[in-house]
């Protein structure tokens, strides 16, 4: 334990019990006395004599009593009530001063709390698991380390085998997803669920709010009889109606009703399903609407149908449940088949629930901290040239006895107060911030659902207040504890000048801001680039003048032919509707059916692992025609490829140069399960276009008609000639004439999915521009406000110049050199951070390197161009200077 | 103040005490600034009331306690002692002194060179 540390402790501890130690001390130092003068009268000294000499060797007793009492504590409570109401009666002489520093404080705060709420809300919380860091995912990946083409599960055998034998867990869980409809007569509610194996919820650590949990007789074969809600759905869809448990409802696709058991607690999230993850309802971020119980079928133990989370037991690290793991898998491939080419990939379930949080939100924390700082350096600034204007106050107090630890004290006290006064605001403008963030953030940021400005903003605000005031104090403080009393009060200077040394202090303090705020707009330079490089890329499909909605018949399979059937006739039939099309895998939603496939031509896959995976689409007729894909050979869908028709497929050209690189695709057959099987002849190809994402290449896709493909959910596409919104009602008439119940959700255009795509660029460009004109305004006030100063202190020195004979165009030559010092100095170290800190936005570029030259040079010479701008006035005013007068003045 | 009276040196003061403490043990502020004063033969002078800084701050380090007692006139006070750990410490001090004041005397003895 080092000294400072002990005497630190000891200090805190003088906190408690201080009256008594200062009468302690009293009676110690009386006692002193009475010894010293009963000694001195014994040495023969005359009584009131030896008082006085008694005291004269004592010393000073008023003096070292107040020494006491300050250094027996940490601080001295009278002391700190007084710097602090000095602090504020100073703040107020001052309104003006006051405002502008604390607004600058507010600005950097607020930014950066905000994002620290985002942060707090959405990966420092951690799910309503029970010790979550114990939760692990366990997703498969391909021995031979090669990319899987698409998300595979596990077969019950195995996981169920791991559960019994693995002794590093304390169990295991199946689980999957599951999309279904809540069955109304005003039209259904789409909800999605877990299904969920017998021991998920103990191995979680969830529990229920209302009824009960599953029992063991609920996990059986055959239909389901009981299900759990969850809050959030419980509260949309029923209103919280605590009369539900014990009560039946319908259910799509189910062919008995089954009775609401219980509510599980708020906050319960879905664990991710990588083979539904195409689905158009699939959101891995939302609460869980529905539970489902779910028992391994006897029949079908092999099929790889199950995702599995296991619970490490205490104090077990992940490395050794990941080698047991893939031992017992290796040993169950090794004896069956089927299990081949696949093994365990343990994944703690935080990581995976924060990757995408993290991706975005810790470089917008960054930027929002350069902010901040930025915003210190304007405030340390401004309280380091009041300081200065302050001198003479300061010299009289250290003249009068003031130490200068109380002076440090004083300064230190007067910049929290202001810091405190920013913060507060700065939480006002938090909390806006937060809700904005939560308008324009979309899909952005996942879970931001469970974000509130609350507390959380409130207690980042403060906390970075204090920091601030640390940051923008000690930089003022420094000359006042320096300060020579002598010199000071000698030398009545005039004010709100700065020596040498003060203004390289402050110059240091712009070029930084210069460099962070250069940083900042790099950043945004390169994602505005992206947002230009991805406006550009020819998406190959139309996106304006379209409207999508999830359009779903829940009654029961013999109505689905008839509804779609009579659906798109009507539709086709509003006036303005160019064309209809029901469709699966509309682009940029990311729906598509994984499959693994066999095509002519190509080697029978030998093991599981190596099957060929290619996405299936499915579509009516008129679809191709409605997006604009182009048909680049054979023929498009037609109304007569139903069920009844053989099977037909239309393929894209990426598909043809993979596999049939030498020939046409068209005449070709593929095959869904196995070539023992008819397979699926292809009838036509069509051009290839960007479905997945604006950003990556077309890569091989099927399509299916949708009359041969039934897709329970799927997309209405309509094109119009007029802005697609003014369809919606009569569209949703339409479809509810056919039936009532037909569940219509998520309404867009098909712009709008685009733009949701996007979304994580868009927010984090929006983002980043906001903090780097924040920024770049913050900076450019602070080189104003430098060059000012340094005109206002450099005025008797210009004034003798010009009196020598500098002509003005010299003086402001001089001025202007040393702004322009400043700026390229600055813009140049900022390039550099720039070069380095960019590399966080990896992942949110398109086209352009996080080094990109063009946005470098632009960014940069727009700063200082804009920087000399700032420098415009002061330098007008240093030529304007009039050597008579100046000189006069001083 | 004479000339042939020195003031204490800062520091030392500190160390003086808590050889002060080892030596005869248990004492209160006064009975430390008389040994002081007895054992510095008028040499050094002494403003009394600094003894009890260097009390607070030898008792924050550790280095001493206090305890209230009675004084051989029967008078309440404070009776400082020094732990383990000032012992220690006294021990790294006294060698610290010697091995300076020895190069110090060295230095100072140094003869013209001729």
């Amino acid at each position: 334990m080092t000294s400072w540390f002990v005497r630190l402790v000891s200090r805190v501890r003088g906190l408690f019990g201080q009256e008594e130690a200062n009468s302690e001390f009293d009676l110690e130092t009386e006692t002193h006395l009475q010894l010293l003068t009963e000694r001195f009268i014994r040495q023969g000294m005359d009584p009131k004599d030896a008082w006085s000499a008694a005291r004269r060797q004592f010393g000073n007793k008023t003096l070292l009593r107040q020494h006491h009492r300050e250094s027996r504590v940490l601080f001295y409570l009278p002391n700190l009530f007084r710097d602090l109401r000095y602090g504020v009666r100073m703040l107020l002489k001052s309104p003006g001063f006051s405002l502008i520093a604390g607004l600058t404080l507010a600005l950097g705060i607020g930014a950066t709390a905000a994002v620290f709420s985002l942060i707090q809300g959405v990966l420092l919380t951690p799910p309503p698991y029970q010790q979550p860091q114990q939760l692990m995912l366990i997703p498969s990946a391909r021995t031979d380390g090669k990319k899987m083409d698409s998300p595979r599960g596990w077969p019950a055998q195995q996981w169920m085998e791991w559960n019994q034998r693995a002794g590093s867990f304390q169990g295991m869980a199946g689980y999957g997803w599951t999309f279904n409809f809540l069955i109304r007569n005003d039209g259904s509610q789409s909800m999605q669920g877990m299904e969920v194996s017998k021991d998920y919820f103990r191995i979680m650590g969830l529990k229920t709010v209302l009824g009960h949990g599953f029992d063991d007789s609920d996990f059986g074969q055959g239909h389901v009889k009981s299900i759990l809600l969850g809050y959030e759905f419980w509260q949309r869809a029923f209103g919280g109606d605590k009369d539900i448990i014990g009560k039946t409802v319908r259910i799509s696709r189910w062919d008995s009703s089954p009775v609401v058991i219980g509510i599980t607690e708020p906050g319960a999230r879905f664990l991710p399903s990588p083979g539904a993850a195409k689905e158009p309802n699939y959101d891995v971020n939302a609460t869980v609407d529905l539970w489902v119980p779910a028992a391994p079928d006897p029949k079908s133990m092999k099929d790889p149908d199950w995702y599995v989370v296991g619970r490490l037991r205490d104090g077990v690290a992940p490395q050794r449940g990941q080698q047991e793991l893939a031992a017992l898998t290796a040993n169950e491939a090794s004896t069956e088949k089927q299990f081949e080419g696949f093994t365990p990939k343990l994944e703690p379930l935080t990581d995976e629930m924060n990757r995408d949080g993290r991706r975005i939100l810790l470089p917008l924390l960054g930027a929002a901290a350069l902010v901040l700082l930025i915003a210190c350096g304007n405030a340390a600034a401004l309280l380091l040239v009041r300081g200065l204007q302050r001198q003479q106050e300061y010299a009289v107090r250290i003249a009068m006895g003031m130490g200068r630890g109380g002076l440090l004290r004083q300064v230190l006290s007067e910049s929290l107060l202001l810091a405190i006064f920013g913060g507060t605001m700065g939480v006002g403008l938090a909390v806006a911030a937060v809700k904005l963030f939560k308008l324009i953030a979309g899909h952005a940021v996942p879970r931001l659902d469970g974000v509130t400005p609350g507390w959380a903003v409130l207690g980042w605000g403060l906390g970075l207040a204090v920091l601030a005031a640390f940051f923008a104090g000690a930089i003022p403080a420094l000359p006042a504890y320096r300060l020579n009393p002598m010199d000071v009060l000698k030398d009545a200077g005039p004010k709100g000048t700065a020596g040498i040394g003060e203004r390289r202090l402050l110059r240091g303090v712009a070029m930084l801001q210069t460099a962070l705020t250069l940083a900042l707009l790099v950043g945004a330079g390169l994602l505005i680039r992206t947002m230009m490089e991805i406006a550009q890329v020819p998406s190959g499909y139309n996106t304006n003048h379209i409207l999508t909605m999830s359009v779903t018949e829940v009654q029961s399979h013999d109505s689905w032919l008839p509804f779609h059937k009579q659906a798109l006739e009507r539709v086709s039939a509003i006036p303005g509707v160019q064309y209809a099309a029901f469709a699966w895998g509309v682009p940029l939603t990311g729906n598509n059916w994984p499959a693994t496939m066999d095509i002519e031509g190509q080697p029978t896959a030998a093991k599981e692992s190596d099957k060929i995976a290619v996405p299936l689409r499915a579509a009516t007729p008129d679809y191709f025609k409605l997006m604009g894909l182009a048909l680049i050979s054979g023929r498009e869908f037609r109304f007569t490829d139903d069920d009844k028709a053989p099977k037909v497929a239309i393929v894209n050209q990426a598909f043809e140069r993979r596999y049939f690189p030498n020939s046409n695709s068209v005449g070709r057959k593929i095959w869904l399960r196995g070539r023992d099987k008819p397979g699926i002849q292809i009838v036509g190809e069509i051009a290839n276009a960007r479905t997945d994402d604006l950003t990556e290449q077309p890569s091989p896709e099927v399509y299916l008609p949708l009359w041969q493909a039934q897709a329970f959910s799927k997309h209405l596409v309509v094109r119009t000639s007029a802005d697609p919104r003014t369809v919606i009602v009569a569209i949703e008439r339409e479809l509810r004439a056919v039936d009532p119940t037909a569940a219509i959700e998520n309404v867009k255009t098909l712009d709008q999915i685009r733009d949701d795509s996007l979304a994580s660029r868009t927010f984090a460009m929006h983002l980043l521009t906001g903090f780097s004109i924040l920024g770049s305004v913050l900076t450019l006030v602070g080189i104003y406000g430098l060059i000012s100063l340094s005109v206002a202190s450099r005025r008797r020195e210009l004034a003798i110049r010009s009196a020598v004979g500098a002509q003005q165009k010299d003086i402001r030559r001089l001025i202007f050199g040393e702004g322009f010092r400043l700026i390229a100095g600055g813009v140049l170290a900022g390039i550099a951070l720039a070069v380095i800190l960019s590399r966080v936005l990896r992942s949110f570029l398109f086209e352009v390197r996080p080094s990109d030259p063009a946005t470098l040079i632009m960014v940069g010479a727009l700063f200082v161009g804009v920087a000399l701008l700032a420098c415009w006035a002061p330098v007008r005013r240093a030529g304007n200077v009039d050597p008579l007068e100046a000189l006069r003045y001083e | 103040m004479s000339a042939d009276r020195s003031e204490v040196l800062q520091g030392t003061l500190d160390m003086m005490i808590l050889k002060t403490l080892h030596a005869l043990g248990p004492l209160h502020g006064f009975g430390i600034a008389r040994r002081i004063e007895q054992v510095s033969e008028d040499v050094l002078t002494l403003n009394e009331g600094t003894v009890y800084t260097s009390l607070l701050r030898l008792q924050q380090q550790g280095w001493i306690e206090s305890e209230w007692g009675t004084s051989e006139n029967n008078r309440k006070a404070r009776f400082y002692s020094i732990t383990r750990k000032g012992r220690k410490q006294l021990a790294i001090e006294t060698e610290n002194w010697e091995r300076i004041s020895g190069v110090i005397g060295r230095v100072l003895r140094m003869e013209a060179q001729k």
